[in-house]
């Protein structure tokens, strides 16, 4: 890096500290654009909520943030703690968390013939560097990063509550638990940015409000930067401090929850045409979440139709 | 979410269950066990001539040994459909009976008193908890563990001298080298869930390599080396042999993988036919050094006897053994069971496929390299036609039916699969020895295709299937995840 480059990177910094820069991040399969010009600046230690119509977008976004896919143009600066801006956009999933950049899947994915405690360990043991020598011969070094791996992974399942079930399959979980097993296996990885793609979908009300303390102890207690996706609009609306809403593929409106709800653009994303009252706004968000996964969508609104909604939906 | 989507999806779950009795799989596997049954009759039966195509058929199917060969799977489908309930009624009363808490000897009495109308209940559940109860006890000491484990050990040590030299040499030539490649394709097939049909070209790559470097090939090695010197040599490079297999399929899974490591056994075993310059093409190398130990002070050389080799081969197994065991559950096993469950989840949380995936490869090419410098130099030859395909598709055979992923299983499957045809060579027609591996195997991929001692892991990934909660395929390679 010339020291030009540096002044401008400070600069830059200075400016606003930002953990995640996405700028023009645009993605297309064939002719479909999934993505179109997404900009996405991310504060240091803020929840940033993701909100859109299906079909919006949003886990694909969440995809080129974390090299599931990689765009065809933009920039995606991750800017870690430590200093130095890392460029994410076609950097392999590992390497982005091992980077800081964690995240959890809309379809929980889990090893389910893995123990709860052995899915945690595996998160942390790809921070450790011990080769397969040192392990077949009982090393010093090994035994000690396996009593660690123990460690950790016993801390942050306590952490998020599911220190009592460790010996379990992961398969054997309830759904709002392999849900917080899933960000439990994130944050093993000791992420500064940890991506959450709709943690609160398939949990019943008292998971949901486990959740949303949860993500407040994640963001607070961890200092780690949370980037929600999330349909429940009660659980945006509460934990958020700012939203940022997708629609087609772009970026149609951002700000605080507040705000964001009284958008126009925002409503007429939702409900197809204006409306003021915003009560309308989260019974439509609501009824849209009961069909979401049914194969037809009878009048959904015109953001969800078709080809992008099944695009999302076939390729998460 | 998943209120909204599966309730409705009850109802039409539970009709798809409902069938028809045809439809039930009880039937499908009656089907296949007579069919089964149908073809070994066939097979082992008499063999048609040019003058009259149909004899064999005529023949063989008039007998009586068509109706033997159906009897024997309809009582093998009888004892397993339906035996099995009714035994699995009483033998639950007697668990029962059985899983009582015992912590002194005093409390071994049965809950219902000595009452002989009672007694198949109680008899067997006595037995059970003494059993129990005695293991209990012993198992309590910390010696236990290794206290079977010594004496196993010290079984197979003395067991080549209670058994014929025939034997002697099936336990050298065949089990123990068996043995040495199922390890290392257990490592490939059972850990990382990776289909490798081709993995005896790693064992033919140590053997070529035994010859190279002792000078038994045409080509002059730099240095003429003791076999035991060639013995690491042949590890590195099969260890390399293996990476060279990895790289190009690392983004293959499944069928396509299985494709490319069966063109890579042929191109292994085309090339040693073919350059006769290096490899002696299909004469191969006809004199070989065997191994020698040379300390000066003291000498000895393994000669015709198969039993220093036995020896030989079961100090390596027990090495690796302990090596392999280390790694099954550190981070590299779990790593690789993690991607065998679900690669993308493993990738996004941090696992660096790529080399993990190498790493199967190459630590399982490896002992294939130990298997092939012994087989080499105990035979004192080799030729291309040593290592064909198929004897690929009976090392992969030889895992599943021991179990995939289970190191137990993988050594027993290996020994009973060697052992059965060996032993059938003095019942039955010896050209017919394959076929009763071949029904063996298909009866056993019928009611137990987790294996012989399957590993928890593998076990837990079948219960999963079954509950409809996950799949299992040969490998429990699956794109999505779990629950979607």
């Amino acid at each position: 890096m010339t020291t030009e480059m540096l002044d401008e990177a400070a600069k830059a910094r200075a400016l606003s500290d930002d953990v995640l820069d996405a700028s023009g991040v645009t993605l297309r399969f064939g002719g479909l654009t999934s993505l179109d010009g997404v900009a996405l600046r991310m504060v240091r230690g803020e929840i940033l909520a993701v909100i859109g119509p299906n079909g919006a977008g949003k886990t694909s976004l969440f995809n080129s943030l974390t090299g599931s896919y990689v765009p065809q143009e933009g920039q995606i600066t991750f800017r870690p703690r430590a200093g130095g801006e890392h460029e994410l956009r076609g950097r392999k999933p590992h390497k982005t968390s091992r980077l800081g950049v964690a995240r959890t899947f809309q379809n929980i994915r889990l090893f389910g013939a893995l123990t709860v405690l052995e899915n945690v360990k595996v998160a942390v043991e790809t921070r450790q560097r011990t080769d397969a020598i040192s392990i077949m011969l009982g090393l010093p070094n090994a035994r000690r990063d396996e009593r660690e791996s123990d460690r950790k992974a016993h801390e942050v399942l306590s952490f998020v509550g599911l220190g009592h079930r460790l010996n379990e399959l992961a398969s054997a979980l309830s759904y709002g638990e392999q849900r917080r097993l899933e960000i439990a296996r994130a944050l093993a990885t000791t992420p500064e940015v940890l991506l959450l793609d709709e943690p609160a979908a398939g949990t019943n009300p008292t998971e949901k409000r486990d959740l949303e303390v949860l993500i407040r102890r994640i963001n607070q207690e961890l200092a780690v930067s949370v980037l929600l996706i999330e349909h429940d609009m009660r659980l945006v609306m509460s934990v958020a401090d700012r939203v940022v809403v997708l629609n087609f593929g772009r970026k149609i409106a951002e700000g605080t929850p507040g705000a964001v709800q009284q958008d126009p653009a925002v409503i007429e994303a939702y409900l197809g045409a204006s409306a003021e009252d915003e009560r309308a706004l989260v019974a439509e968000v609501v009824a849209e979440r009961e069909e979401h996964g049914a194969e037809e969508r009878p009048d959904g609104p015109p953001g969800a139709a078709g080809a992008a909604a099944d695009d999302e939906e076939g390729r998460a | 979410m998943t209120a909204g989507v599966t309730a409705p999806k009850v109802p039409s779950a539970a009709k798809l269950r409902k069938r028809s009795w045809y439809q039930q799989p009880r039937w499908h596997r009656l089907f296949a066990l007579v069919v089964t049954a149908l073809v070994l009759a066939q097979v082992t039966g008499a063999q048609g001539t040019r003058g009259d195509l149909f004899a064999a058929l005529e023949e063989n199917f008039s007998g009586g040994a068509v109706w033997g060969w159906l009897g024997l799977a309809v009582a093998i489908w009888l004892v397993r459909e339906f035996a099995h309930e009714l035994l699995g009624r009483y033998t639950s009363r007697v668990k029962e009976e059985a899983g009582r808490p015992a912590e002194r000897p005093g409390d071994l009495t049965p809950s219902g008193g000595f009452s002989p109308a009672a007694a198949p209940v109680w008899l067997p559940a006595l037995l059970a908890r003494t059993v129990r109860f005695v293991t209990d006890v012993v198992r309590g000491q910390r010696l236990y563990r290794w206290g079977s484990m010594a004496a196993l050990l010290g079984l197979l040590i003395v067991l080549p001298l209670m058994v014929s030299t025939f034997w002697q040499q099936v336990m050298v030539d065949q089990i123990g080298m068996f043995v040495l490649v199922a390890i290392g394709l257990n490592v490939v097939v059972g850990w990382a869930g990776m289909l490798d049909l081709g993995f005896i070209a790693f064992f033919a790559i140590g053997a070529y390599s035994s010859a190279f470097w002792t000078g038994g090939l045409p080509v002059e090695p730099p240095v003429e080396l003791n076999n035991f010197l060639v013995i690491p040599i042949a590890v590195l490079t099969c260890l390399v042999a293996g990476v060279l297999l990895g790289a190009p399929t690392l983004r293959l899974r499944g069928d396509y993988l299985a494709i490319v490591t069966l063109g890579f056994h042929e191109i292994v075993y085309l090339t040693a036919k073919n350059w006769t310059e290096f490899t002696g093409g299909s004469r191969g190398a006809p004199q070989l050094d065997r191994f020698s130990v040379d300390l000066g002070f003291w000498s000895y050389e393994w000669e015709l006897d198969p039993r220093p080799y036995y020896w030989l081969q079961l100090a390596f197994v027990v090495v690796v053994l302990l090596l392999f065991v280390r790694l099954e559950h550190s981070r590299v096993g779990r790593a690789w069971t993690a991607i065998r469950e679900d690669e993308v989840a493993a990738a996004a949380t941090g696992v660096d496929t790529v080399r993990f995936k190498l790493l199967a490869f190459a630590i399982g090419a490896s002992t294939s390299g130990i298997a092939g410098v012994i087989y080499a130099s105990k035979l004192g030859f080799i030729n291309p036609e040593m290592f064909v395909l198929l004897l690929s598709v009976l090392a992969l055979s030889y895992v599943v039916f021991g179990g995939m992923g289970s190191i137990p299983g993988v050594l027993i499957g290996t020994a009973v699969l060697v052992w059965l045809p060996e032993y059938l060579r003095d019942t039955v027609d010896p050209q017919d020895r394959y076929m009763y591996l071949g029904g063996l195997l298909v009866v056993m991929m019928i009611y137990r295709p987790q294996g012989l001692l399957p590993s928890r892991r593998r076990q837990r990934e079948l219960r999963m299937a079954e509950e409809g909660s996950g799949s299992a395929d040969a490998l429990g390679a699956r794109p999505g995840g779990a629950q979607a």
